[in-house]
């Protein structure tokens, strides 16, 4: 394990490294808090209720900021493999004594955390002005745990598109979908609460809503009960996600042509 | 002029002969792009089927608008698809090339790229016009105009943000973090912003001649709206032009030994 903790700990100081590109970066969630405040803040007031489906205007806009942290913090995996696999670079990296996608995820964890805090720090600041302060310390915990969860589930479903590079041609397209699935069935532009019935029931099933929904509703009201029904969608689709990721990977593997170097 | 606009037609010409090459990967793109707007517009018909009525706007007038700006940032990609990374070109010494030969630098840089999934937005533009319900050959008529001049603005402002990069030396964040605050900020109803953010969306980010104003066009013939969207297109493309120029002089690169493909 030391040397998957090795390349975590190059990745994080290397995005350290740059400090003000990594505010400059975090400058865009500014940008999205602000107007989803403006966009919150007109439907409550037309609504003429403090509450919607149990979420006050302060509990959606934390929700959102956890939620934007998330979907502009996570590692864009899926581009890395696939060009590594479209450029043959992967046959550089499979010769070394590491397991590839252990390898990937260390390397991603490395650049995501301190890009995730950033993000959190920077958007939460302007949050806090507009929406008030955070949700209570207490409910932190259980979110950073469905949210750790989340990042995998992200993980898993980005190093599958990007090792769909072995058969398809160009893998840009699964991105840009599996992204708006996230935005939608995950509850990432609007909380999942405020869907019809129906939709709520679909959204439940699937995976998006554990990679995106679960830490963020967590995280505004913490709830022992969702908690443990988050958890284990969450270990349920790990295990679907990852087994399919452990197997495109050996697939891939027997597809790959290396020549010369 | 005639010169040029005949230097034109051939870079384009070039260009599409150079996508078509990849059939795959320019079908898979542009199909894969149509189906990533529709999927994303899917949030604003849960969120208006919930609400109804923001502020004014409804669910027909975000069709409009998604439809414009769509449109409007296909055509940017098509038809001058290194407006998107110009900044990057300027940083890394790449203008070299286009200097060096007796042709505009400007428009010769910004038309020798095409982005294949421009096409997808394109057209999903006139998909998303025709479900709006208020479709109708004159409206047709000033969709097309609407998102010629909308085009124009946003080429415009892509010049001139990524013009800095001759002042600043760096190039990838900031554009990144402007096309998204454009973007974004053309995407959302501008009835939900006060007056102080509408000056900055009419000047800053000229994001309401990408959204609002060339929708409310489309919506109902306006020689005043016309007009405001000739002017913004007129002024923001003669100040990216000026700004363009006056960063040139300073330009300075490694002399590196290029080869443009």
């Amino acid at each position: 394990m030391k040397k998957y903790f090795a390349v975590f700990q190059i990745n994080l100081l290397n995005t350290l490294a740059y400090p003000a590109e990594l505010v400059t970066r975090s400058g865009m969630i500014l940008i999205f808090m602000w107007v989803f405040f403006q966009l919150w803040r007109v439907t409550f007031a037309a609504s003429g209720s403090n509450s919607l489906n149990g979420l006050t205007l302060h509990d959606t806009i934390w929700y959102l900021l956890l939620a934007e942290t998330l979907e502009l913090g996570r590692p864009r995996v899926s581009r890395t493999i696939s060009d590594q696999v479209k450029d043959g670079s992967i046959a550089y990296l499979l010769n070394k004594p590491y397991q590839f996608l252990l390898y990937e995820l260390n390397n991603g964890l490395g650049e995501s955390l301190p890009r995730m805090a950033m993000l959190f720090v920077v958007g939460g600041a302007l949050v806090w002005v507009m929406a008030g302060p955070p949700p209570n310390l207490l409910n932190w915990p259980l979110a950073i745990l469905a949210l750790a969860g989340a990042w995998l589930l992200h993980f898993c479903t980005g190093a599958l598109i990007g090792l769909a590079a072995f058969v398809a041609e160009e893998v840009s397209p699964f991105e840009w979908i599996y992204q708006k699935f996230v935005f939608i069935l995950g509850g990432m532009l609007i909380p999942i609460d405020f869907y019809p019935g129906w939709l709520q029931a679909i959204a439940r099933i699937l995976p998006f809503s554990y990679m995106m929904y679960g830490p963020a509703r967590l995280f505004v009201e913490p709830n022992l009960q969702l908690f443990i029904q988050i958890l284990l969608g969450q270990a349920i689709w790990l295990l679907v996600l990852g087994g399919s990721l452990g197997l495109a990977f050996s697939r891939g593997m027997r597809r790959l042509a290396i020549n010369g170097g | 002029m005639i010169r040029e606009l005949k230097f034109l037609l051939s870079l384009w010409k070039t260009n599409l002969a150079s996508v078509m090459e990849y059939r795959v990967a320019f079908l898979s793109q542009s199909i894969g792009m149509i189906l990533n707007d529709g999927v994303y517009f899917i949030v604003w018909i849960i969120f208006f089927d919930r609400f109804k009525d923001v502020r004014g706007w409804q669910l027909g007038d975000m069709f409009l608008v998604f439809g414009v700006s769509a449109s409007a940032f296909g055509l940017a990609g098509i038809l001058f698809g290194n407006a998107f990374n110009l900044g990057d070109i300027i940083v890394n010494g790449r203008l070299d090339y286009y200097l060096s030969l007796p042709r505009p630098t400007l428009l010769h840089v910004l038309a020798s790229r095409i982005v294949p999934s421009g096409f997808g937005d394109f057209l999903y533009g006139f998909i998303s016009y025709m479900a709006s319900g208020q479709f109708s050959l004159g409206g047709l008529g000033r969709f097309v105009l609407a998102v010629v001049l909308a085009t124009t603005v946003f080429v415009a402002f892509l010049i001139i943000v990524q013009s800095l990069s001759f002042w600043t030396g760096t190039g990838g964040t900031f554009t990144g973090m402007a096309i998204n605050a454009m973007v974004t900020f053309a995407l959302y109803p501008i009835t939900l912003f006060d007056n102080a953010a509408k000056f900055l969306l009419f000047t800053l980010v000229p994001a309401a001649f990408m959204g609002a104003v060339p929708a409310g066009f489309v919506h109902a013939s306006s020689w005043s709206l016309l007009g405001q969207m000739a002017l913004a297109a007129v002024g923001f493309l003669a100040l990216s032009i000026l700004l363009f120029q006056m960063g040139l002089r300073r330009y300075e690169s490694g002399s590196a030994i290029q080869v443009e493909v």
